[in-house]
């Protein structure tokens, strides 16, 4: 199992313990963490499921793929280097206790 | 308790067809899980239960052996599931992805717009539908998949045999003879275009298909085709007019907007929540399911209402308003989930960010005609059916 840390826009944080083979974005929302939209439900067509990790998770991943990174440009909020869409993100091949911030808002 | 579905019978389709939101209202509050008996369908009306369909692709699966698209339209993306549907999703990247409309699509459709605009121009006079959005919805269209040689009032033809088609629960003879005609319209113009693209690939959808590594079969392709043609032309077509009458009747808010172009953004957004171009579409039910407290069985046929989930007071406040202030929240007039529309990108540089910028610049002093009424119509599909306006030419 794979322990992850959310943090909310207001500054709040959740833990969530993830199911293996689920995404960042599926774990957000079956734990009922806010801040997630996933108007697409992972169909990579929307961009409101956009995250920021922790720099050592971000780099411990494989990048984004072509459409995930041409997508990230049409984020609602700024992307950041570590920016990527939740749906793409397999809690798998994150590191134990990986830290993922929330955009202040995604539409 | 789980109950089994109510009926409601309370409400005629002409009724339904003039002003269907009352009825929204109505079923939200006393049967958000309907059985819908004028238009024999299952309805679910609040936003949480439809998101609960749209994320259990299992349990609610968009093909149907019932279904009248396959009939009319050949075995589209729209009426397939899981890695099959993925697999045709994937032909069309390269025509929808957001880069695409942005690089290429946003130049040919401000030179639409404008030669539109220049011809209409002097007449200081105009309805928004039948002049400005149906040909800039359909020259448009024509582009994006690949048929730029057909004539534009085919092709808006062929869309509404299309939709009509696809609605004919009636088996109405002539509805049919239409959509075959249609259909034998499109394949023809594929046919005459098919060597030009080949030769010359480019962004349309029918190059895309052609071109994606494991393309799909040339009979699927045809299809994907048609369901474009049939979903690509009214809802922009619509939505364009219900903005133009939204900001004309809300003065303050078109005040905000010539202020601040930038808002063009939220307000395509609050349009398409505020009446939805696609009004409902359809799923079936896998096994027996509970959902917002009714049970439904295996085979039932689900309509989802996402004109009344984006007027769900649970979600939106003083949701019958068109209110660009709003708190933002998504909503789902584009639907949700595998579905998603495709063509969400398009409509957004399309409408949003190209004509309704460009009409506002453009005609100086728009405003609606005083001589005459715009008018709403339609249920499952709604928008203006006219928006007459005029302006100092
Ligand atoms: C404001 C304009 C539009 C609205 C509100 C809209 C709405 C929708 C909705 C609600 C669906 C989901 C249907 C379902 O799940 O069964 C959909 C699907 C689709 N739309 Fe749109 N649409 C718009 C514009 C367009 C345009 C301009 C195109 C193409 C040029 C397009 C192409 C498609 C396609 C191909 C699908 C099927 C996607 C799939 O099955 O995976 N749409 N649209
Ligand atoms: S949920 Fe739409 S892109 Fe991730």
């Amino acid at each position: 199992m794979t322990k992850l840390t959310f943090i909310l826009p207001d500054g709040s944080s959740q833990e969530v313990e993830a199911t293996a083979g689920h995404s960042v974005m599926k774990t957000a929302i079956s734990n009922s963490v806010n801040g997630i939209v996933a108007e697409c439900n992972g169909s990579l067509a929307c961009a409101t499921c956009h995250v920021f990790l922790d720099d050592a998770s971000a780099a411990q991943i494989d990048p984004p793929g072509e459409t995930e990174n041409d997508l990230l440009d049409f984020a609602a909020v700024e992307r950041q280097p570590t920016s990527r869409l939740s749906c793409q993100v397999m809690v798998d091949n994150l590191p134990d206790g990986a830290v993922i911030t929330m955009p202040e808002t995604q539409v | 308790m789980a109950i089994s579905v109510p009926e409601y019978d309370g409400v005629t389709l002409e009724q339904m067809y003039d002003d269907p939101y009352p009825t929204y209202a109505m079923l939200r509050k006393d049967a958000p899980v309907a059985w819908l008996k004028p238009a024999n369908i299952h309805v679910v009306t609040k936003y949480e239960d439809i998101m609960q369909v749209e994320r259990d692709q299992e349990t609610f699966p968009s093909y149907d052996n019932r279904s009248l698209m396959i009939k009319v339209m050949g075995h589209t993306l729209m009426r397939r599931d899981g890695d099959d549907h993925k697999r045709h999703r994937k032909s069309l990247e390269r025509t929808f992805s957001p880069v695409s409309v942005k690089r290429h699509w946003k130049p040919i459709f401000e030179r639409i717009a404008d030669e539109i605009i220049d011809d209409l121009y002097d007449k200081g006079q105009a309805d928004i539908f039948a002049d400005f959005a149906a040909p800039y919805a359909s020259r448009c269209l024509k582009e994006v998949i690949g048929l730029p040689n057909m004539d534009w009032q085919d092709l808006s033809t062929w869309s509404q045999a299309f939709m009509d088609g696809v609605g004919n629960y009636g088996n109405d003879p002539e509805t049919w003879a239409r959509a075959k005609a249609a259909f034998e319209g499109i394949d023809n113009a594929i046919e005459d275009h098919y060597d030009g693209l080949k030769a010359n690939p480019d962004y349309s959808a029918l190059s895309s298909m052609f071109e994606v590594e494991d393309p799909i079969d040339m009979a699927d392709i045809r299809a994907n085709i048609k369901v474009i043609v049939g979903g690509g032309l009214n809802e922009p077509r619509d939505v364009t007019c219900t903005i133009v009458y939204a900001l004309l009747t809300n003065p303050d808010q078109l005040k905000k907007f010539l202020a601040n172009p930038a808002l063009y953004k939220t307000i395509f957004e609050e349009a398409v929540r505020w009446v939805s171009p696609i009004g409902m579409y359809p799923r079936k039910v896998s096994k027996r399911v509970e959902i917002g407290g009714a049970i439904l069985d295996e085979g039932d046929a689900l309509g989802l209402v996402v004109a009344s989930a984006n007027r769900d007071s649970d979600r939106f406040e003083n949701a019958d308003k068109f209110d660009i202030d709003r708190e933002k929240m998504a909503h789902i007039g584009f639907g949700a989930g595998p579905h998603f529309c495709a063509g969400t990108w398009v409509a957004r540089a399309q409408v949003g960010e190209i004509a309704i910028p460009k009409l506002f610049e453009r005609l100086p002093n728009l405003r609606l005609d005083p001589e005459h009424e715009s008018k709403f119509g339609g249920w499952v599909f709604r928008g203006p059916l006219s928006v007459p306006v005029v302006w100092d030419a």
